[in-house]
């Protein structure tokens, strides 16, 4: 008896919190429905108004909206009356969020997506969901290579959010090229002498870590831009399925002189089990002279070891197949204004604002990691090395993974690749093989006409 | 029987059907999925027949090896773990000091979290630093010292070795309570008739704790084709195109990738190894077996 009574009073137990579960979410729902509400009732009456009290929403990943722009939005809000309701999404749930309410037409009025060229539309699709902005007063400022990340068939529909402009390069230790009279390497040959001089004086001249499965990839990708330069149009050709990586001489020579470097011993022995968090680490300890970084690596050594100075931490282009050419990745966060919005007038006003040649400076003075905002007409404020290797190299190319259809959706797997390759498993041509075959799955996979 | 003490059937409707609803069904989904061309490219389905599977068995891909991979792991560390567990299992029924300490020493791996036991075998066998090259190193051995994890030669041994030494005290403490519930009585008749150590193992020990070695085998093997977070945490399928890949890394990339519909088929050819083998192994070792 006292067991049913028990049981009867768990069971109502139960039942009343999946009820009062059920009650929250439904009460969490007509909250949200009865702000919505309130807000589009607000907006409306606003808009007859005036534009006193039209707040527009823009949904963004986590990191894409920095303190700054919220500061910046409310003299937004001073200006025009005009008020932003930032909505930031956790970054692992947001491309499905975004998705759902692009799906179902109940987006932002601003929204917030990865760029890319193939991404935009095949995943996006910015045609439908997005508003053109080719015509905007900032829309020509945008630097041409993001722009170009940024546009469907010339028009462009987005508007970058931050500094894209940090490349991977070798970063190397000037002390140590100071101190063994080296100078910067133009080509391979000229990188095998440095790479012989650093051995010989009993440092290891290249820091690289396979076990992280995406560092030693880049070798590849960043290098790769060399193969446009040598043969104009071949990323064309390759986006239109009419050429392939196999047999590619520039892809073909850098996976060769990869595996030159390995057996030369320039990586030195524990290249498969170092780990890029320790990249910093051994290049501050001076056991190793070179690794593959961004530019804000010289603030880590130092970090690290405060007697090798931020500018002490220099920077070349991977010189792999003779490269001399910039490889920079335009690709990033932007801001999008969303097909469906009452608002288009006042999201525009707002891209506007935030391109304002003072905007882009409080931006660049205000978030860590801006160091040039994608724009003409904004500021730099890169040290003098950086703006020295940037000068360097005139000639600028769009790195592999970005230029070329299907490659970075394959990026660990061609990790795999080349750690098969590094270990003797795989030959260079099954390598570049095995990305044309993953390549022409996706596309088939995707219904791009170029594999059909 | 009085029907009466029988639980009536709709007892279990409940479970049966939460049963039905997050297992078996998402189970038929998975292995309908595999036979069309599923992705994260494409909105679209369609239905591809059995060409998947023809990818999945195709002598071009490395998915043979995949499998090869799985079930040499599977084999080599049910043998293992079940001699080691059965060994250290009679020798910890023995009246030894502190028997007990003992038994939570090697129980003790099986509790750990597989992700973490990884990370911390990552650093014991890494080849610079790593205690055990170290070691080898400090007491004038270094030849022996490998690269584990690093070389093709090695990975895959060293996987399985860790995996041995996590799995084996949680093998040895089934069989121990197996050993436990054999009665005295046999091993006292069979010392009156002058039976030695190695005759009371062989006819008395070792037919009685047959269904418990049938268990522990068919949890192994269970395991093993199922086994991920080790593999993941150690080498993630690496070094190299495939040293260590299993069939469930192999879906995890296939999935990270959007290639959802060979993911499921690998996934399907999962399922039918799981029931085949399991199918089989119960019946082979039950045929035998000496009830009480």
């Amino acid at each position: 008896m006292k067991l049913r009574k028990l049981a009867v009073l768990s069971l109502t137990m139960a039942a009343a919190l999946v009820f009062s579960g059920c009650s929250k979410v439904e009460s969490g729902t007509a909250g949200s429905n009865a702000a919505g509400g309130s807000s589009l009732e607000e907006t409306k009456a606003s808009s007859a108004q005036g534009k006193d009290n039209v707040t527009i929403s823009f949904m963004a990943s986590q990191d894409w909206i920095q303190d700054a722009e919220i500061e910046l939005s409310k003299k937004f809000t001073e200006e025009t009356g005009i008020k932003v309701d930032y909505q930031i999404i956790p970054s692992d749930q947001y491309v499905n969020l975004l998705m759902t309410k692009l799906n179902t037409g109940e987006c932002t009025d601003i929204f917030g997506a990865q760029s890319g060229k193939f991404d935009i539309k095949a995943q996006i699709n910015v045609e439908k969901n997005a508003m053109d902005l080719s015509g905007t007063s900032w829309g020509g400022q945008v630097e041409p290579l993001v722009a170009d990340e940024l546009s469907v068939d010339h028009k462009l529909y987005g508007q970058p959010i931050q500094d894209v402009s940090s490349v991977w390069a070798i970063a190397y230790n000037k002390q140590i090229f100071q101190k063994l009279n080296l100078e910067i390497p133009k080509d391979y040959q000229s990188f095998t002498k440095v790479c012989d001089a650093i051995a010989a004086a009993g440092i290891t001249p290249v820091y690289e870590c396979v076990s992280d499965g995406w560092h030693h990839t880049l070798w590849l990708p960043e290098a790769g831009v060399q193969a446009e330069s040598k043969e104009p149009g071949i990323v064309e050709k390759w986006n239109e399925n009419k050429a392939t990586f196999e047999g590619d001489t520039t892809l073909t020579t850098i996976l060769n002189q990869i595996n030159e470097m390995v057996s030369k011993g320039y990586w030195g022995e524990d290249y498969m089990s170092n780990t890029y968090a320790d990249s910093a680490k051994n290049i501050a300890s001076g056991t190793f002279a070179m690794t593959i970084a961004n530019q804000g690596f010289g603030v880590e050594v130092n970090k690290i070891n405060a007697e090798i100075a931020v500018d002490d931490i220099g920077y070349f282009v991977i010189p792999l197949a003779d490269n001399q050419t910039l490889n920079v990745n335009p690709a990033g966060p932007a801001r999008f204004v969303f097909s469906g919005t009452k608002h288009k007038a006042e999201a525009e006003q707002y891209l506007e604002f935030l391109a304002k040649e003072e905007n882009l400076t409080y931006l660049t003075e205000n978030v860590g990691k801006f160091n040039k905002l994608p724009f003409k007409n904004a500021k730099s404020r890169y040290t003098e090395t950086v703006q020295e290797f940037y000068d360097r190299y005139p000639n600028k190319g769009t790195v592999v993974q970005t230029a070329v259809k299907y490659v970075n959706p394959q990026w660990s797997e061609m990790g795999a690749n080349l750690s098969a390759m590094i270990v003797g498993e795989m030959k260079p041509a099954e390598v570049l093989k095995s990305i044309d075959e993953v390549r022409a799955q996706q596309a088939k996979a995707a219904g791009d006409p170029a594999w059909k | 029987m009085n029907k009466n003490k029988i639980y009536p059937m709709w007892f279990a409707v409940l479970a049966l059907l939460i049963y039905s609803v997050l297992f078996v069904l998402p189970g038929l989904i998975g292995i309908g999925y595999s036979f069309t061309d599923w992705s994260s490219y494409s909105n679209q389905l369609h239905f591809v027949g059995l060409e998947n599977f023809k990818t999945v068995f195709s002598a071009d891909e490395n998915y043979l090896k995949i499998i090869k991979n799985t079930l040499v792991f599977t084999l080599g560390t049910t043998i293992i773990k079940n001699i080691l567990g059965l060994a250290l299992a009679v020798l910890l029924t023995k009246s030894i000091r502190l028997l007990n300490f003992h038994r939570g020493v090697m129980f003790l791996p099986s509790v750990l979290s597989t992700l973490i036991l990884g990370m911390i075998f990552t650093s014991i066998l890494n080849p610079s630093s790593g205690l055990l090259n170290t070691f080898l190193r400090e007491i004038g051995l270094g030849g022996l010292a490998k690269p584990w994890l690093t070389s093709p030669h090695y990975a895959f041994k060293s996987v399985m070795a860790v995996d041995i030494w996590r799995g084996t005290g949680y093998i040895m403490t089934i069989l121990i309570a197996g050993i436990l519930s054999i009665s005295q009585d046999y091993y006292e008749a069979c010392s009156i008739d002058g039976a030695s150590s190695w005759q009371k193992f062989r006819f008395i020990t070792l037919p009685l704790l047959l269904p418990t070695l049938a268990t522990t085998t068919v949890l192994n093997v269970i395991y093993g084709l199922k086994v991920f977070d080790m593999i993941y945490a150690l080498t993630n399928g690496g070094p190299g195109k495939a040293t260590t890949e299993v069939l469930y890394t192999a879906v995890f990339k296939k999935f990270g990738t959007g290639q959802y519909a060979i993911g499921t088929a690998l996934s399907s050819v999962m399922f039918v190894f799981m029931v085949v083998i399991g199918f089989f192994m119960i019946r082979m070792m039950t045929k035998d077996e000496v009830q009480e």
